[in-house]
């Protein structure tokens, strides 16, 4: 990691990074103009760009946008709200049920949720609800995951010292474990987070009218090129968005953790 | 378990050990569970504003029995009397340091002094002015906001021993608290604790695997030895105070109890925890203990 610092501090090597991002873009632009499949296949930025901004006044954008937020942000919210709980009563509780059925649990995070997406129409009907149950499936299990190995791996001599200076247990939890397993849960958000934006779309693709996953498989099947490249850079800009919201989250929140380990080094 | 008559109601004695035996259930697959003994018939008095070091091999006791008087860990036999009450747990009259300081790294110093604080519902106004005190005492002014990644192995010392003392606990417990720092720095800390102890007036339990350590700070060391764990010996030091690394360590009464103390401990050499020979029976001791 030293290298890296000392080549981004030079002015030529800070830019090569957005120079690559130039260099791909040219190219894409370029390439579909030498004619032959590409120009049938293959929509060069600049039309991307546009169709974008046609999207963006005519409403689409938004509107599209706004239902996949919905969807993504309600599977992942709610899943937080019971995976965390779940992760400190799993991970700091009794340990033997944990052992017990910690194995089915590794099985069901293993599942993957376009086979359940058929249980999920039966019992939550083709609506919204089947797509936000899926993406509660997605998003639980790495939280749940993370949240007990945050529980477990709280240092053991902060909660002696603690428990030495007469702390309760509401005060050892909210005081001591829980700012000690808030990266390893922020980290599961992340990821939770991220594999919740990226299964929307797929799950929008397989079932639903509305939605940035709707739009392209809809832009597919109707053989729009540029309207399915469009959709797929927004999709690919908000996914990076969402990102690097919660890197920025995760600095504010949890930066002493970063800091400590580098202390350690 | 009497409390009367006894001899904890005397009106100096700030703390009483009085037959503490500790014994941990090892389970074993093949010949079902076995009984280790940690601790066996310990017995101390200890005066207020008393400063006893226990030394003795590693990992054979000497910290269950700081976990047994900071009430962490309950003894199978016997009982600890502070102040002639028998204690049941852990309380704000105890204050702790530990080898590996234990601060919260998610808390500035000044928030990690605060700690004990907190938990005594001390106003956040008398908070502030109560932790600037104590991280003057311990020489860390200008740190108030630096996080604990942000210092030295030595200045987390300082913080530790500094949020122990704001509560205002009247007994001290270190378990090995300078082992982890660098030699030097170790002196100054041992310098700066026995002023501390003088401006304080804190009763001070020290667990140490140094015999000149224990024998610099000490009034009284407390040579255990091991398996089962129990008091070999109580050596008095006869050293004046005020004590200060530069120039007692040279002398030759320094050298003499130093030397006594040492051959107390080679006396019945390597019987560190050779019952039970393997892992189990030293993390089953305490987990805590290392080197």
């Amino acid at each position: 990691m030293g290298g890296t610092n000392k080549e981004s501090g030079h002015p030529a090597w800070r830019h090569l990074n957005k120079l690559s991002i130039v260099l791909f873009l040219v190219i894409w632009e370029l390439a579909p103009r030498a004619g032959g499949l590409l120009e049938t296949f293959i929509a060069p930025p600049s039309l991307v760009l546009k169709t974008l901004v046609e999207f963006y006044k005519s409403g689409e954008l938004a509107g599209h946008t706004a239902v996949s937020f919905f969807r993504a942000g309600a599977g992942f919210v709610v899943a937080a709200l019971i995976s965390i709980p779940m992760g400190f009563l799993l991970g700091g509780g009794y340990r033997p049920f944990e052992r017990v059925v910690n194995p089915v649990l590794g099985f069901l995070g293993q599942v993957n949720p376009f086979s359940l997406f058929p249980l999920f129409i039966i019992f939550f009907g083709i609506g919204e609800v089947s797509k936000v149950a899926m993406i509660f499936w997605v998003s639980f299990w790495p939280i749940l995951f993370s949240t007990m190995t945050g529980m477990k791996g709280a240092d053991p001599t902060l909660v002696r010292s603690a428990r030495s200076m007469g702390a309760g247990v509401f005060t050892l939890f909210f005081k001591v474990i829980l700012p000690a397993s808030s990266p390893a849960i922020f980290s599961g958000l992340k990821m939770g987070a991220g594999t919740a934006f990226f299964m929307l779309i797929a799950a929008e693709m397989i079932g639903a009218s509305r939605g940035l996953g709707w739009l392209v498989w809809n832009s597919q099947i109707n053989f729009q090129m540029p309207r399915l490249f469009a959709a797929t850079v927004l999709i690919s800009l908000l996914g990076l968005s969402i990102n690097g919201l919660f890197g920025v989250l995760e600095r504010k929140l949890t930066g002493w953790h970063r800091k400590s380990l580098d202390g350690v080094r | 378990m009497a409390t009367h008559g006894d001899g904890t109601h005397k009106e100096d004695l700030k703390i009483v050990l009085k037959d503490i035996g500790q014994v941990y259930h090892l389970k074993k697959s093949a010949d079902g569970s076995r009984e280790f003994q940690a601790l066996k018939d310990i017995n101390l008095q200890v005066r207020a504003g008393e400063f006893v070091a226990l030394v003795g091999p590693s990992g054979c006791g000497k910290s269950t029995l700081l976990d047994i008087l900071a009430g962490l860990t309950r003894p199978s036999s016997g009982a600890v009397y502070i102040d002639g009450k028998e204690i049941t747990g852990p309380a704000l009259d105890r204050g702790i340091v530990l080898q590996g300081y234990a601060l919260f790294p998610w808390r500035t110093v000044r928030r990690n002094v605060e700690f004990g604080l907190e938990i005594k519902k001390v106003p956040k106004s008398e908070r502030r002015g109560i932790s600037d005190h104590f991280i003057r005492l311990v020489g860390l002014e200008g740190f108030e906001e630096h996080y604990p990644h942000e210092l030295s192995g030595g200045m987390k010392q300082r913080v530790a021993i500094a949020r122990a003392l704001a509560y205002d606990p009247e007994v001290l417990l270190m378990d090995e608290p300078f082992a982890a720092v660098d030699a030097q720095t170790r002196e100054t800390l041992q310098d700066e604790l026995l002023r501390i102890w003088d401006e304080t007036k804190k009763t001070i339990i020290f667990v140490t695997h140094s015999i000149d350590e224990a024998v610099f700070l000490a009034d009284r060391v407390a040579i255990f030895s091991s398996n089962p764990g129990t008091f070999r010996e109580i050596v008095e030091v006869d050293l004046p105070r005020p004590r200060h690394n530069s120039d007692i360590r040279s002398s030759a009464e320094f050298g003499w109890v130093r030397h006594r103390i040492w051959e107390l401990l080679q006396s019945r050499p390597s019987q560190e925890c050779r019952e039970g020979g393997n892992i189990v029976v030293k993390d089953a001791i305490s987990p805590s203990a290392t080197i």
